[in-house]
């Protein structure tokens, strides 16, 4: 279960992004984020791993108070929370095998990780999750030699190896062919279903959420404006969402 | 001569770009504020005194005070400019009546009989230009910064006041001593004046060729008049200044002017001169002839022309000299046809050395370059104070090293360990370990955020994202640039020898010095074989690699 209470953030050059969040999510829910660019739907979702510190409010995930987590505590709690971005993020120079690999890093100690040595269970995993995103004969090659596609793929399986209880998606389909959606989506989809995950996905999009997701989550200008099953949806809510948000772009 | 040479290659610089329908005005301006530069900074008449270190070349703004029609090339220089932008027909006719009037009135000066002159000191003006000129660097370097803007300014203005005060203090006196009254204006003397310093003059003559004689020197003829103060020195006690006894200058010694002797800047005015003429003549037939930009470009280039004409004088750039050594140029080369094959053995193993240098000290750079890098990379090292010192030290270690060359370093080793290969790979590798500290830092600091993002967001340790998402990025760069330095310190190590630190540089050495010509030439064939295949072979790996 995801609580947060009164969540705030203000960047140092003085823009509000999150004002007064408060939510509850049970676990293994899919929960899709809409809103504008500029919303904060970015920011929300990087509060819940803390790439971004709150300015104010809490975040208390399955017991764990994140908001105030440091060092050793920080790095054992985000090797739970799988993050998957826009921009796909993997080291290209790699194999896939070894960007999947380097989701078990906060799992072994320092010098384990220095020199490489995984163990079996752990190759076990990351074979396994390959073949989930379907890139099995593609195991060995170098990132920088795949289709944008196929490198989120390859960025999701890395967040599976991570046996993550919660994954936050950043607009994973924003720099692929919309087509790729349904494939990206369809992936994470099974996940939450079969593992029983809980999963946020940042999503313009209000068609896609709503094939997707149980539950919606729309931000308007740092605030949260609606939070509801996806059934609630409808065009006068949506025309709300995007009301006054013009100026935000 | 080549004041006629100087004026007509003016003329023709802006003729020639005039019919090739280029802005002609540009050239105008160069001549203005060329000629407004060299009145204030460029050394334009000989003065001499006793010794040879009163001797100086000092600007037309020196020689006003004795002649005040030179002020005229002032008014000249500025009259010309206002009526460059003036434009138009009676802009070309005024700067031609300006560059005429310059001629003239420098020819006039330069006519002039040698006269015994007085030295005016403007106490103060040196220093006080010297703290302007850092103190408004210092703003300078701060106005675009809005942060920055305010502090450097008091910091300039501190500087500056600063700087005035020590220069003028006893202390800076003591070790700048040419600072203190460094602009001097030249008066004239009375009649009299100059009567009674030839009389000296000719007084202490019989002791002076007394001793000349007993030395086996030509005597010295008695002045019969001012008109033989050319090239004549004055008696000690006349140049010599008048010193209170704190050491502080009450008034300065004689000096005599020779007008007709130039400095570097005599050609440069005729020269500037010239364009003004070439400009105006070309602007009153076609006053079009001009391009939005020629304020800023017409002073940058009178700006460089000004600042490479003193550095050939100084450099005592000279073609004479060279004509003059051409025959003996001829003559080594003739005497190093053919190369001697016999010496190829030795130019072989020589070479290996060299190489082996570049090798091992590049390698040992390396080696203590890659870690010092980590914390020279600034997005690595600013999470806590600590972490930010260590940067500082790290930086401020690479940028003194960087500034120790490794051939003054091998000098240093060669003292300390010998000489040989050792003490220049030493040296190498000391130089070598800021340079690629450097470089290899700027590449972490250009590497992309997104996986040190991603590996932040699984758990992984600082060690571990700087293991898994920086080191994959930068590796190949770190070879590049490795690569990269090994080409140029397989050249540095070919000199490493001539200040005895091995390698083949010692063999051009010794042999240059026994005159074995025949076997040196072979020395500089194969280095010049084995730096292009080197170069060749490095770039074409780098361009593999990144």
């Amino acid at each position: 279960m995801i609580v947060v209470k009164n969540l705030g953030k203000t960047f140092a050059d003085g823009t509000e992004a999150l004002r007064g969040i408060s939510v509850t999510i049970p676990d293994g829910d899919f929960v899709a984020v809409i809103g504008l660019s500029g919303a904060g739907k970015s920011t929300f979702l990087r509060c819940l791993n803390r790439l971004v510190d709150p300015t104010k409010g809490n975040i208390e995930v399955r017991g764990t108070d994140v908001a105030s987590l440091r060092g050793r505590a920080l790095q054992r709690y985000r090797r739970t929370v799988g993050f998957i971005f826009q921009q796909f993020n993997l080291v290209t120079r790699l194999s896939v095998v070894e960007n999947v690999l380097s989701g078990r890093l906060g799992y072994h100690g320092t010098w384990r990780g220095l020199l490489g040595l995984f163990t079996e269970r752990d190759y076990e995993l990351a074979r396994q999750n390959i073949r989930k995103v379907g890139l099995t004969e593609k195991e060995r090659s170098r990132v920088d030699s795949l289709s944008g596609g196929q490198q989120q793929r390859v960025a999701i399986a890395r967040a599976m190896t991570q046996e993550p209880q919660l994954i936050l998606a950043d607009e994973p389909m924003a720099s692929l062919d919309p087509r790729l959606a349904d494939v990206i989506l369809g992936i994470l989809k099974d996940y939450n279903e079969q593992q029983g995950v809980t999963v946020l996905v940042n999503i313009h999009v209000i068609e896609l959420a709503k094939r997707y997701a149980r539950r919606v989550l729309a931000f308007n200008l740092g605030r949260l404006v609606f939070d509801g099953p996806v059934e609630m949806l409808d065009q006068d809510l949506e025309k709300r969402i995007y009301a006054g948000s013009l100026e935000a772009l | 001569m080549s004041l006629l040479i100087a004026t007509v290659a003016g003329i023709l610089i802006v003729v020639f770009t005039g019919l090739a329908n280029t802005s002609v005005r540009r050239l105008a301006v160069v001549g203005c504020v060329g000629l407004l530069i060299a009145f204030f900074a460029m050394s334009f008449s000989e003065v001499t005194g006793a010794l040879s270190r009163h001797t100086t070349h000092p600007t037309l703004m020196g020689f006003v005070p004795l002649y005040p029609p030179l002020l005229l090339i002032l008014v000249a220089s500025i009259a010309g400019l206002l009526a460059t932008f003036a434009g138009g027909r009676a802009g070309g006719l005024t700067l031609i009546a300006a560059s005429l009037a310059t001629v003239v009135i420098a020819l006039l000066w330069r006519s002039q009989p040698a006269a015994i002159v007085g030295q005016l000191s403007l106490n103060g003006l040196m220093e006080a230009l010297t703290g302007l000129a850092l103190g408004g660097l210092l703003t300078a370097s701060g106005w675009g910064r809005s942060r920055l803007r305010w502090p450097l300014l008091a910091a300039g203005v501190a500087v500056a006041v600063g700087s005035f005060l020590l220069l003028n203090s006893s202390l800076g006196h003591r070790y700048l001593p040419n600072a203190e009254g460094y602009y001097r204006l030249f008066t004239p003397t009375s009649e009299s004046t100059a009567r009674s310093i030839m009389d000296t003059y000719n007084d202490s003559l019989e002791d002076l060729n007394r001793r000349r004689r007993s030395a086996g020197l030509s005597l010295l003829e008695p002045l019969e008049s001012l008109d033989d103060l050319d090239k004549q020195r004055l008696p000690r006690t006349a140049a010599a200044d008048t010193i209170d006894e704190h050491g502080k200058v009450i008034s300065r010694g004689f000096r005599i002017v020779q007008p007709a002797d130039g400095g570097y800047g005599t050609p440069l005015v005729f020269f500037f001169a010239g364009l003004m003429l070439g400009g105006g003549l070309m602007l009153a037939w076609r006053p079009q002839l001009r391009s939005a930009s020629d304020l800023v470009s017409g002073g940058v280039i009178a700006a460089t022309v000004s600042i490479l004409t003193p550095a050939f004088a100084a450099t005592d750039f000279s073609f004479q000299r060279l004509a003059e050594g051409w025959p003996f140029l001829l003559d080594f080369l003739d005497r190093s046809w053919p190369p001697n094959g016999n010496a190829l053995k030795e130019v072989a193993s020589e070479m290996l050395i060299t190489i082996e240098i570049a090798l091992i000290g590049t390698f040992l750079a390396a080696i203590f370059a890659i870690p010092l890098s980590f914390l020279a990379a600034r997005n690595l090292t600013q999470n806590n104070s600590f972490m930010r010192a260590v940067f500082g030290l790290t930086r401020g270690f690479f940028n003194i090293d960087r500034g120790i060359d490794t051939l003054i370093l091998a000098l240093v080793f060669v003292a300390a360990v010998g000489l040989g290969p050792f003490a220049g790979v030493l040296a190498m590798a000391i130089h070598s370990i800021a340079d690629l500290g450097k470089l290899y830092s700027e590449s972490i600091e250009n590497v992309d955020r997104g996986p040190i993002e991603a590996l932040e967001s699984v758990g992984a340790s600082g060690t571990n994202v700087v293991r898994w998402a920086i080191l994959p990025q930068v590796a190949p760069l770190f070879v590049a640039w490795t690569l990269y330095r090994f080409e140029i310190n397989f050249r540095v190590s070919i000199v490493l020898g001539l200040v005895g630190a091995g390698g083949i540089g010692f063999f051009i050495q010794e042999n240059m010095g026994t005159g074995s010509y025949n076997d040196m030439v072979v020395a500089i064939i194969a280095i010049v074989i084995v730096v292009n295949t080197i170069d060749f072979a490095s770039s074409y790996l780098r361009a593999r690699l990144v």
